[in-house]
């Protein structure tokens, strides 16, 4: 798409992180993702739109095999991660997750200190040799939440007496701190204000200097603001995938159109 | 697209901001009649009439900014919607344009009416205000009704208004040439010419707002234009 947007906002042409080919997604009998064809690329952010149980935060948790988790959930189809298979026998699940982190809709720091929380990572992985690397991981992971200015002074307070928006970035903290190539964001900031859920946005869009967002949310302003692409869900179908300037501003599918115009479809 | 916005006032907003272009729509067609009917007839009372009208049409524009101002902001329009209120604004834009040349018309007719009559002119000028007009009405028309094809039809027809005016170009042309107290007289009346073929232009302008409305794309620049005035007086034309 030919367009005057500013530079920044353009989803360049970057070569693909993910890309999954048929995928199909099953919970027992029901049919929850049915054949879908998605490239996720590189340093980009993709956002995933689409009404309550339209399969986008399923298909996002199979990105990291976290459907692994849903006994009864099947997933079919192949995901690959930089051209590997992630569904692999041979695929940790564990490693996997490291290298596509998660961040959940309701911010769930664990019940240790700030400092812990974000060590959890590296320190389970054993990315750091000793005591300095790690506090420079956790240093380098705050800041990159945005949220050191506020916690380098009480970083062995626990977690959870954070406010709202702190606890959202300090699990985005936690999430980098094992530098994930994907960063995997469910409705990151259903629970926010209008002020933290700004600071986290500020962040996604730092983030896709390093690495790759996906992010799943009901705020069809918040795909347009933070997104280079965009992906629209419907009924477990891929209905329409493209541009986010050309999705809100001219959908190809009229499904999208009444979607993201507010219609009944 | 038919179906309503599941929050209603949405409807209700977009629905009230067009009627307004609409309405303003219909006062600027009445303001080219009736220029063009005073322009005929010599009537400054009429003529002064279509000036004083001029501030209701633009205070309607101003109104429609305000309106789809709010609207952008308050309902943050995506897609056909967000398409609809860019539509208003610059549909808006065209018929105040269109607007003040009735306006101005209106002025000359004033001074017009001091002068010698210039046979055939005030007659041309009114049958060339009426295609215009027509083409104004068509255009909104397709508006209103998002008729693809219709606008097509309007900005074809702009071809015919061009010829109109290159025709009367010429014919001033030769008053002017055959007797210089003409001069005067012939340059109002060519201006007025020329601000009927720009309502042309300013319909043409609505249509393509309504192919893009529909579609989401401008049309092709391959419109026929048939205003030759610009080489009027090289050898041979």
């Amino acid at each position: 798409m030919e367009d005057m947007r500013l530079a920044e906002r353009t989803a360049s042409a970057r070569e693909n992180k993910i890309t999954a080919r048929g995928v199909q997604v099953f919970y027992g009998t029901n049919h929850a993702i049915k054949d879908v064809d998605v490239d996720i690329a590189d340093r980009t952010v993709t956002a995933f739109i689409g009404p309550s149980g339209c399969g986008k935060s399923t298909f996002l948790r199979c990105l990291n095999r976290m459907n692994d988790t849903i006994p009864v959930c099947r997933v079919e189809g192949r995901i690959e991660l930089d051209g590997e298979d992630i569904y692999d026998k041979r695929v940790d699940p564990v490693q996997l997750r490291a290298r596509v982190g998660m961040v959940f809709q309701k911010p769930n720091p664990f019940p240790k200190s700030i400092y812990d929380n974000v060590a959890y990572g590296p320190r389970i992985h054993g990315l750091t040799r000793n005591r300095a690397e790690l506090d420079e991981v956790v240093e380098t992971s705050l800041r990159r939440a945005a949220l050191w200015n506020e916690v380098k002074d009480r970083l062995t307070s626990p977690g959870t007496g954070l406010s709202g928006g702190q606890q959202q970035r300090l699990c985005i903290a936690r999430a980098v701190a094992t530098s994930p190539e994907v960063l995997l964001m469910d409705e990151p900031c259903s629970a926010l204000d209008p002020i933290a859920t700004a600071q986290v946005e500020e962040l996604i869009d730092e983030l896709r200097e390093n690495f790759s967002v996906v992010i799943v949310t009901h705020s069809m302003q918040q795909a347009a603001r933070v997104s280079q692409r965009t992906a629209f869900f419907h009924l477990g179908n891929l209905v329409e995938f493209g541009e986010t300037g050309q999705i809100f501003t001219n959908p190809r599918d009229p499904r999208t159109e009444s979607y993201i115009t507010g219609r009944i479809g | 697209m038919s179906e309503q916005h599941i929050l209603r006032a949405f409807d209700r907003d977009l629905e009230a901001v067009q009627g307004l272009v609409m309405r303003m729509g219909g006062m600027v067609e009445t303001a080219i009649l009736d220029a063009a009917e005073a322009l005929a007839a010599r009537d400054e009372d009429m003529a002064e009439k279509v000036r004083a009208g001029d501030k209701a049409i633009d205070a309607l524009e101003e109104r429609i900014n305000e309106e789809t101002a709010r609207l952008i902001a308050l309902r943050a329009p995506a897609a056909s919607d967000l398409r609809t209120a860019l539509s208003v604004l610059k549909i808006a834009s065209s018929l105040e344009r269109v607007g003040d040349f009735a306006k101005n018309m209106a002025k000359r007719t004033a001074v017009l009416s001091q002068m010698h009559d210039i046979p055939g002119a005030g007659g041309a000028l009114k049958r060339m205000s009426k295609a215009v007009v027509q083409m104004l009405s068509d255009a909104l028309d397709a508006y209103n009704s998002r008729d693809v094809a219709l606008a097509e039809d309007v900005r074809a027809r702009d071809r015919e208004v061009d010829q109109m005016y290159t025709a009367l170009f010429r014919e001033f042309l030769t008053h002017m040439m055959e007797d210089p107290r003409n001069i005067t007289p012939c340059m109002h009346l060519h201006f007025i010419a020329k601000n009927i073929e720009r309502m042309g232009d300013h319909a043409t302008t609505i249509s393509e707002q309504v192919i893009y409305l529909v579609t989401g794309a401008m049309p092709e620049e391959s419109r026929p234009k048939a205003d030759s005035v610009t080489t009027v007086g090289i050898e041979g034309q």
